[in-house]
């Protein structure tokens, strides 16, 4: 290596008008500016795909069951949403190939988390289960990969979606929703499921079990946003909580149509950045 | 509803990538500090004048050298890994060793007895032979020196002769501001044909109009005197 150093460059340039770089910074431009034409497609995608994700889980929040099939209307209209979020998918599969698998990740995430909470939502409230990694991912086209950072911050945000369910259905039919009887095996002799309290605070124990600062004083994407959704998360299981207490405890003096006070800290606005 | 075995699946998953982490921060942490002794070398050039900064490049391309060797390190770690999950834990450190040779190559080709050209700039093809990195990779997730990388070393290079330029004045050098000058000119020119978008190049290269707004002043003050010809 020590014959550069005092090598001279190559450029053949000594014209004095026209700078003799020009020729490097014309291909530094084209480069530059494919990576600038990706980001504005990746991003325009990720804004639409976000916007039909959330038209689902608003379709999603008019059901009032659990554990059962959902209406053929909700299924008819969110399979139609998933079908278009999946071509926008495709559309920017070639974008997001190789070694720009991660390089826009900060402009696909947030399409992906909304994708993630609509879909997590929408397993929950057929099969009253979480909807695992792999399946998550199945749900995604060939091409498009999801980070566990993305599921995981999805699924934060589907503690928000049934924090609503739960009030909900708690408002209008003056009970927590609760899943059937296991049919297929009787194991445990219950009499019926599990009420979405009980889920909800099985996920939060999970949450709060999850070790994500052990990265040291790094600044991760992931850091940050845990931090605040953990946050959100917490109250939103405590207000379905109180929800329970209220109606426990006040439930027989309550008016028809009554909705617990959700305040201002509904902290939806944390759930894209 | 079980849970568990999806939250122990993720905190397996975390508990990989901070590993990951960790490994490429202890490679990260040895490079800064070469890059740190190799910055109060380079410093040096602004006090020495220019007939007798040969002992000086020859320990300044030793520390670049030193770096190279870490860069190899972590060129074997980071190329195990989607390049750009973690790339922005190395970025500053490829800009600025890349900021540390495109220096030492300006320097170079003012010493007497240069056969190349004046004003002498790495390109980013030499830039990475040199530090034996490839450069702005496409069809392949592997370590490498970015564009971006580059042309903010290029904003560093600019600042530091700006400074360059007036501590010759001092020496009484007055050759240098002026091939400073011509060569800062011509990386002007090349910053101004870049479509900027509202990124981090955008904002750094804000610096390069000040830049050389400096150097002009100081060729003027020169001129004015009847210092230059």
């Amino acid at each position: 290596m020590t014959d550069h150093k005092h090598s001279p460059a190559k450029d053949e340039a000594s014209a004095p008008p026209a700078s003799p770089f020009m020729s490097m910074f014309e291909t530094f431009r084209s480069e530059l500016d494919e990576h600038h034409d990706r980001r504005e497609r990746i991003i325009k995608a990720s804004r639409d795909i976000t916007a039909l994700s959330k038209k689902m889980i608003f379709s999603l929040q008019r059901v009032r069951t659990l554990s059962t099939p959902l209406p053929p209307s909700v299924t008819k209209e969110n399979n139609s949403r998933q079908s278009q979020i999946t071509d926008l998918f495709k559309s920017i599969v070639p974008d997001l190939q190789v070694i720009n698998a991660w390089r826009y990740q900060r402009q696909i995430s947030p399409s992906i988390q909304e994708y993630i909470e609509a879909i997590s939502f929408q397993h929950y409230l057929s099969n009253q289960t979480l909807i695992t990694f792999t399946e998550a991912q199945h749900q995604l086209p060939p091409g498009i990969s999801l980070t566990e950072d993305d599921y995981l911050l999805g699924l934060f945000d589907l503690v928000g979606e049934l924090m609503r369910f739960a009030i909900t259905s708690m408002a209008t039919h003056g009970t927590l929703p609760r899943g059937p009887k296991p049919s297929k095996q009787d194991d445990g002799g219950q009499e019926e499921g599990n009420d979405i309290l009980t889920d909800l605070r099985s996920l939060r124990s999970g949450f709060e079990g999850l070790d994500t600062t052990s990265s040291g004083k790094d600044w991760t994407p992931l850091k940050r946003d845990v931090g605040k959704k953990m946050e959100v998360m917490r109250s939103c299981v405590e207000k379905v909580e109180g929800a329970m207490y209220g109606m426990i405890v006040r439930g027989r003096e309550r008016p028809k149509g009554w909705v617990p006070d959700l305040g201002g800290g509904e902290g939806r606005e944390v759930e894209s950045y | 509803m079980a849970s568990a075995a999806v939250f122990e699946q993720l905190q397996l998953k975390l508990d990989e990538d901070s590993q990951i982490r960790e490994d490429i921060r202890n490679v990260v942490q040895t490079l800064e500090r070469q890059a740190r002794s190799a910055e109060s070398i380079l410093t040096r050039f602004h006090s020495i004048p220019q007939a007798n900064i040969g002992p000086t490049l020859t320990e300044a391309w030793e520390a670049i050298q030193a770096q190279r060797e870490t860069l190899a390190q972590l060129n074997q770690l980071a190329s195990k890994h989607p390049y750009y999950k973690y790339n922005q834990m190395w970025s500053r450190r490829m800009e600025s060793v890349s900021f540390h040779l495109v220096f030492y190559g300006f320097l170079c080709s003012h010493v007497e007895g240069f056969d190349g050209p004046q004003g002498m700039l790495y390109t980013i093809e030499e830039v990475s032979d040199i530090l034996a990195v490839p450069f702005n990779l496409k069809d392949q997730d592997a370590f490498h020196l970015t564009i971006e990388e580059y042309l903010l070393s290029l904003i560093l290079l600019i600042d530091e002769l700006a400074r360059l330029a007036i501590n010759s004045v001092t020496l009484g050098d007055y050759q240098v501001p002026l091939r400073i000058s011509q060569f800062v000119k011509d990386l002007h020119a090349g910053f101004q044909v870049l479509n900027l978008k509202n990124d981090i190049l955008r904002k750094r290269s804000d610096s390069i109009k000040y830049s050389v707004k400096k150097i002009e002043e100081v060729v003027y003050d020169l001129s004015l005197r009847n210092l230059i010809p």
